[in-house]
């Protein structure tokens, strides 16, 4: 049995529409209209025990607000959802043990007080044994290099000091699934690193399930094997990060510079109607192939033939690039499983 | 390795023991932070104590209003301003709400393992109820040593189960109001604000209004038993001393109103998204 | 002097957008007056008169008070300190704006407003329920309308002395309600001045907090003669004056603490 399973979720926002201006101020006394927002709009999930899921998309996709329905504190407006055999919006108590969470903007930390404090205030709230608190602690403190500022009150951490605490503290009672909400926002690499190589501790040692959501793609890279994307509130990808690495494998893109004039550069590769061509600049090019179809040299080849080449670098993908292109609509992932390039058409 | 997933049961146990660790810490950041409040404690007794002399002022003129006495009446008085006190001080919590749910704040509650109203009432203190308190707690203990009382173990017992009751029902208002953050996302508290302002009707006798009002502040938003059926029960005026029979039952109507309202207003919380 | 119009329409619109904030704390004032309307017809009860007050008069104390205080309500006053207290005071040294007027501006857009809303409020009551005299010399009421407007410009001077006290002491909501129960006392909005031993009312004569209240009810029950109601909107004056010098320099400290530390 899976550990989450969430299906045909929807979450649904009005939202009231006014005029600007006092003319508009006084006619928002009279009428009132409003607006319907579909921030999930038709989701099914299932996670099993044990996965490591990134969960993507660009702003008001309905990221944070799957999350939240997921955790509890969002009631869906239809479909159903179970973590471990409960419903999150009804059964809160046996929801809340099971789960930790890290709502990238906003604390769990009391904000006053000192860490050290709000974690042991987190200690009896979750009746966390003496001996399993003590353990974790120590386990903690040592891996995210937390002896300099546990003293500190929430008030006066730095960002990644901050984080780092909040994630101590979603993982103190040892829960089966955390959800993780734009972790590393704004963070330096350094803490980054220190973050990432705990989650994945975490999840190795202890089994913990993540699901993540993020915009930092280095964080994907690092911590999770399958991937979901979603926009405008449906999923449009699901599926292990692997099989999209893979389908990518082949495709390079050479980015030109070009030294003069070049009227209509696909005509030179009218032959190979995979090959895609974007002009990025005055005289730039960037071209994506299949290398096992053609190769670096030959396009450069070609070009050479009706224009001078004065400068060239070679892209392996990555998975940022590949991404950012899902979001602006000009690869779709469904395709991309048989013929990358081919599937980097507008959409 | 094996987990054990914890589970956690609200007893009434736990539920006080987490208020003590909750308040306690919250008490701690306080006193090392904010030293204004000071000024809030002074302000809250400056304006009770101002309100006294009002008091003092109009029976100067005249010896009773519709057979009530100044320490009778000054007992109303200082009993809203008791229970305001008593609210601001344990349970401030409740005046946050309208942040609470409009920054999201309410998410880290929702995640937690413990009630939401407890979280909710334990979210702040307010130190001008040490003032309330204070000023109202003295002109409570002034006007029973004023006015002649028969004390008797049953007299006492009913005193303390009106006065408990008292205490309850103006918290349950206060929590209901507050509810409406839900609804009303205006800054300011205005609607709670305006409710809380409603306790001023039972500042005097209630016998004063129009029988409207009366039943309003009976069975509608019962402020009556704050402090009029207390002082009724306590003075022993005799039409209206049965009434603190129900003073109970009122406490558990506001409460059950209040949690009702928390739990639909929680199905409509839209947290705040990025 | 257009810039400072456009701040007042601005606030008004402010307002209506508020409309439910700025009803509701009407709606508390107005319970207020409810309350103390029914303590005093209980207190009349087998009276005829009290202090110089008979009922009528006494209908008419508690209704040009409600008036009175409506205007600059707690609605307003909250947004000024809140303004205080927030960092505008940092901002708006970069606006060609002086932050004194600009308030005074904006309480008078809202006080259009609540003047509108509680004048109504009262016609209703009056025609419905409480059946007031009106003072009907023509000069009278000249008088009590320039007393009123100066009720105003007095209250605002010491709303805003308050709030950048606020800006001193950071507790925002503490200092207001001591200034609205020293204020409630002081005006005569609580109770009017000849209720008060001969002590207490020689100190409120002497303090801004009169010209609120008890001025321009005083000329209205027609209490006192031309002569007098001149000399007291005089007084009136020379507390707006003041008050508003006061505000000014507090300005001015408020804003050298700004640039020596930085806010």
């Amino acid at each position: 049995m899976s550990l989450i399973e969430a299906k045909g979720l929807r979450k649904v926002f009005r939202q009231a529409v006014k005029e600007p201006g006092l003319r508009g101020a006084v006619k928002h006394l009279f009428t009132q209209r409003y607006v319907d927002k579909h921030a999930v709009d038709g989701i099914d999930l299932t996670i099993r025990e044990g996965e490591t899921v990134a969960y993507v998309g660009p702003n008001g996709a309905g990221k944070s607000t799957t999350i939240k329905m997921l955790s509890g504190v969002l009631v869906p407006t239809s479909g159903e959802i179970r973590v471990d055999g409960f419903v999150p919006h009804k059964q809160r108590m046996e929801n809340a043990v099971r789960i930790g969470a890290v709502f990238g903007q906003r604390t769990q930390l009391w904000w006053d007080i000192p860490v050290r404090e709000s974690l042991n205030l987190l200690k009896d709230i979750y009746q966390v044994p003496e001996d399993a608190f003590r353990r974790n602690l120590d386990a903690f403190v040592e891996l995210l290099g937390m002896e300099e500022f546990i003293h500190l009150s929430a008030r006066k951490l730095s960002l990644g000091q901050r984080m780092r605490a909040d994630l101590a503290a979603a993982l103190l009672h040892d829960p089966k699934i955390v959800y993780l909400d734009e972790p590393t926002i704004g963070l330096d690499v350094s803490v980054k690193q220190k973050i990432r190589s705990f989650i994945k501790q975490m999840n190795r040692d202890k089994g913990t399930t993540l699901l993540l959501t993020t915009h930092d793609l280095g964080d994907i890279e690092d911590l999770c094997e399958r991937l979901v994307i979603i926009d405008h509130g449906r999923i449009i990808y699901d599926g292990s990060l692997q099989a999209v690495k893979d389908a990518f494998a082949r495709e390079r893109t050479i980015h030109l510079q070009l030294g003069s004039e070049l009227e209509d550069p696909s005509l030179l590769f009218s032959d190979l109607p995979e090959v895609g061509m974007d002009r990025t600049g005055p005289d730039r090019l960037a071209i994506r192939f299949d290398r096992f179809r053609i190769t670096a040299s030959e396009i450069v080849k070609r070009i050479i033939t009706q224009a001078d080449v004065a400068d060239f670098h070679i892209d392996e993908p990555n998975i940022e690039s590949i991404i950012r292109r899902v979001y602006e609509g000009s690869l779709d992932l469904e395709l991309a499983a048989e013929s990358p390039v081919a599937a980097s058409r507008e959409a | 390795m094996t987990r054990t997933t914890l589970s956690v049961r609200n007893t009434p146990r736990r539920i006080l023991f987490l208020y003590r660790r909750l308040f306690g810490q919250q008490l701690k950041a306080i006193l090392e932070y904010s030293s204004d409040f000071y000024v809030m404690i002074g302000a809250a007794a400056l304006t009770q104590i101002v309100g006294f002399l009002f008091l003092w002022v109009v029976f100067s003129r005249i010896p009773v209003i519709q057979g009530w006495g100044f320490w009778e009446v000054a007992f109303m008085y200082a009993m809203i301003y008791f229970s305001e006190g008593v609210g601001s001080l344990f349970f401030e919590g409740t005046w946050r709400m309208l942040r609470l749910v409009n920054m999201g704040e309410l998410d880290r509650y929702l995640v937690r393992p413990m009630p939401i109203v407890l979280q909710i009432f334990c979210t702040g203190i307010g130190m001008n109820g040490i003032g309330n308190i204070a000023i109202g707690g003295a002109i409570i203990g002034m006007s029973l040593y004023h006015v002649d009382i028969d004390w008797s173990v049953t007299s006492v017992l009913a005193a303390l189960v009106v006065l408990a009751s008292a205490l309850a029902v103006r918290i349950g208002i206060n929590l209901a109001a507050n509810c409406s953050a839900f609804w009303i996302r205006t800054s300011g508290n205005a609607f709670p604000i305006m409710v809380h302002n409603m306790g001023e009707f039972a500042k005097y006798p209630i016998t004063i209004y129009s029988l409207g009002l009366q039943l309003f502040l009976a069975l509608g938003v019962p402020f009556a038993f704050v402090s009029f059926v207390p002082a009724a029960v306590l003075f022993g005026k005799e039409d209206w001393a049965a009434y603190g029979w129900l003073s109970p039952l009122a406490a558990a109507y506001v409460f059950g109103i209040a949690l009702l309202l928390l739990r639909i207003g929680l199905r409509r919380y839209e947290s705040s998204g990025n | 002097m257009k810039k400072y119009v456009s701040l007042a329409v601005c606030s008004m619109q402010n307002t209506l957008s508020y409309r439910l904030s700025f009803v509701l704390n009407f709606l508390g004032s107005f319970i207020a007056l409810l309350a103390t309307y029914f303590l005093w017809r209980a207190i009349y009860d087998g009276q005829s008169e009290l202090a110089g007050f008979d009922w009528n008069q006494m209908k008419s104390y508690l209704l040009v008070t409600f008036f009175a205080n409506s205007m600059l309500s707690y609605y307003s006053e909250s947004g000024i300190t809140n303004k205080v207290m927030d960092g505008t005071v940092a901002m708006d040294l970069l606006k060609p704006l002086n932050f004194q007027k600009a308030r005074l501006a904006e309480s008078l857009g809202s006080c259009v407003l609540e003047g509108l809303l509680s004048a109504l409020l009262i016609s209703v009551l009056a025609i419905a329920a409480f059946g007031i005299p009106m003072p009907v010399d023509g000069v009278s009421g000249i008088l009590f309308a320039i007393s009123m407007l100066s009720s105003i410009l007095v209250k605002f001077g010491i709303v805003y002395c308050t709030a950048l006290i606020c800006f001193y002491t950071t507790s925002g909501f503490g200092v207001i309600w001591a200034r609205m129960a020293v204020t409630n006392l002081l005006s005569g909005a609580l109770v009017p001045f000849a209720f008060f031993p001969d002590w207490l009312r020689n100190v409120a004569m002497a303090l801004p907090f009169q010209g609120i209240v008890n001025t321009p009810t005083t000329i209205f029950l027609g209490m006192s003669d031309t002569r007098e109601a001149i000399l007291l909107i005089a007084v009136q004056w020379f507390w707006i004056a003041a008050l508003w010098l006061l505000g000014r320099s507090m300005w001015g400290w408020a804003v050298r603490q700004i640039t020596i530390h930085g806010g």
